[in-house]
């Protein structure tokens, strides 16, 4: 199929099989204070990654491997966690923690778990949640996408809808610190999914 | 898929080089073929959207079919198609499009009732792997040997009882009505094979949809419930929509043009009964 697709120069966008880039992943850090001081959108302490339910053993045993992973680093930090199912036959793994730094590392070696597992196409997205500084809203994310290894904002307005104008404003602001996902059309909204 | 693909080529060649040989005038029957079939490959999603009566659905009308497209799209880094939906109680789907980023995959109502969210879900990883493949245009290209054959066929066939009717005598006239019948013998046989080329890429293509949609989902065994919920009542309800599909497809010269409609029972698929073993056995080797 090669040659077709440079007959037809479609080249521009490929499946991204098996990188896992850490990098973009705690690009977050830093990005993250500067929601906080240009936006004042706050962590909450809460994220979630998601991860498509897969047949048979193997996978059921990453799932059990991660399991015992983040006991052992709930152990060693304020670091909490739970599994729940949503009804698109995805899992949620929640984590909580006080330190931003904790959470996204244990996403990262989650992450990586799965990816050895050589489940890396069933990872979804790992979603970090912000509110706004009086604490009222907290329902601002930021998404991040395992296959284009990219955030996107994803802002609720009400239950089922989204507030465009606070998305591109965080597009606006932490663009240049992360490795940012331009094109609109690829913000999917994940509703429904209580942290 | 490269074998059958080097097969026709093969095929065409030697057709081609007949044709040389015999320097015959079919080069513009053969253009005005070429464009026909690059016509029906441009307007392929319109023509099929068209006549199945799919509409283009938003957000609000089918959220949930939406977020399973999208979910399935984001973690395999694919652009979304326009969805579309059709008021049918047949349960079916289709994908149609010129490529990736102008696809449409259409469900019907009909499915959407007797499947479940997964068994929903894998079908539709099935119709994004054929648009990932680009089937609609590797069925066209395909049926690009066969469509040509058959102009020529009937050419050479209205051309030669012409030929020997009103010749200008002599030699001449003996030499160009052999001629003709090599042109006729060559055509039907190219026809023949490609036909027969064309079932076996477009039965390998439904195997490679079905892996795909494996694959995508991590559980061969939803649509493989899928398959047989749609082949199951395909069976017991017989409505017009069928002869509507026939009508579709004989304006397509090949079935499959009309998309790659999964459960369907004609030769362009594999027997329903294979493709479930194989997804079962796909399941059984992952645990």
């Amino acid at each position: 199929m090669n040659f077709f697709k440079r007959l037809l120069k479609n080249t521009s966008y490929h499946v991204n099989d098996y990188i896992i880039d850490s990098g973009s992943l705690f690009s977050l850090s830093s990005a993250q204070i500067t929601l906080e001081t240009k936006l004042n959108l706050k962590s909450t302490g809460k994220a979630a990654l998601g991860l498509k339910n897969v047949s048979g053993r193997i996978f059921a045993e990453t799932v059990e491997e991660i399991k015992n992973f983040l006991d052992i680093s709930k152990r060693e930090s304020d670091l909490s966690y739970r599994l729940m199912n949503d009804s698109y036959d995805y899992i949620w793994i929640v984590f909580q923690s006080g330190k931003v730094e904790d959470i996204i590392s244990s996403i990262s070696a989650t992450g990586e778990i799965v990816h050895d597992g050589g489940f890396s196409k069933q990872l979804f997205v790992a979603m970090f949640q912000f509110s706004n500084y009086n604490g009222k809203k907290n329902d601002h994310y930021l998404v991040y996408n395992y296959a284009t290894n990219k955030f996107y904002p994803f802002v609720l307005l009400s239950k089922n809808e989204r507030d465009n104008k606070i998305e591109n404003e965080i597009m606006e602001t932490v663009s240049n610190e992360l490795p940012f996902e331009r094109d609109e059309s690829l913000w999917y909204p994940i509703w429904n999914l209580t942290l | 898929m490269f074998l059958s693909f080097a097969i026709l080529g093969l095929l065409y060649v030697i057709f081609l080089s007949v044709l040389a040989y015999l320097g015959l005038g079919f080069v513009p029957i053969t253009i005005v073929a070429g464009l026909m079939i690059l016509a029906q490959w441009y307007f392929s999603d319109r023509i099929v959207l068209w006549s199945s009566g799919a509409k283009i659905v938003t957000r609000d009308q089918f959220p949930e079919l939406h977020d399973l497209v999208e979910r399935t799209v984001a973690r395999n880094n694919l652009p979304k198609p326009k969805i579309a939906v059709i008021n049918t109680r047949m349960p079916n789907a289709f994908a149609t499009g010129k490529g990736p980023r102008s696809s449409v995959v259409a469900v019907t109502t009909g499915l959407i009732d007797i499947l479940d969210t997964s068994e929903l879900e894998s079908v539709i990883a099935h119709e994004l792997t054929h648009v990932k493949n680009r089937d609609v245009l590797v069925l066209t290209l395909a049926s690009l040997f066969s469509t040509v054959a058959w102009y020529l066929m009937q050419f050479g066939f209205y051309g030669g009882l012409y030929g020997g009717g009103m010749g200008y005598g002599g030699n001449r006239n003996n030499n160009s009505a052999g001629a003709m019948l090599i042109v006729i013998a060559v055509a039907m046989l190219t026809w023949i094979v490609s036909f027969l080329v064309i079932r076996a890429i477009s039965r390998y293509r439904e195997y490679a949809a079905d892996r795909g949609s494996a694959q995508m989902t991590g559980k061969p065994i939803k649509l493989a419930n899928a398959l047989m919920k749609i082949s199951g009542t395909m069976k017991n309800i017989p409505t017009k929509d069928l002869r509507q599909k026939e009508g579709l497809n004989a304006f397509f010269i090949v079935p499959a043009l009309s998309g790659s409609t999964i459960g369907n029972l004609f030769s362009t698929h594999p027997p329903v009964q294979k493709r479930v073993e194989k997804l079962m056995e796909m399941e059984a080797s992952m645990s």
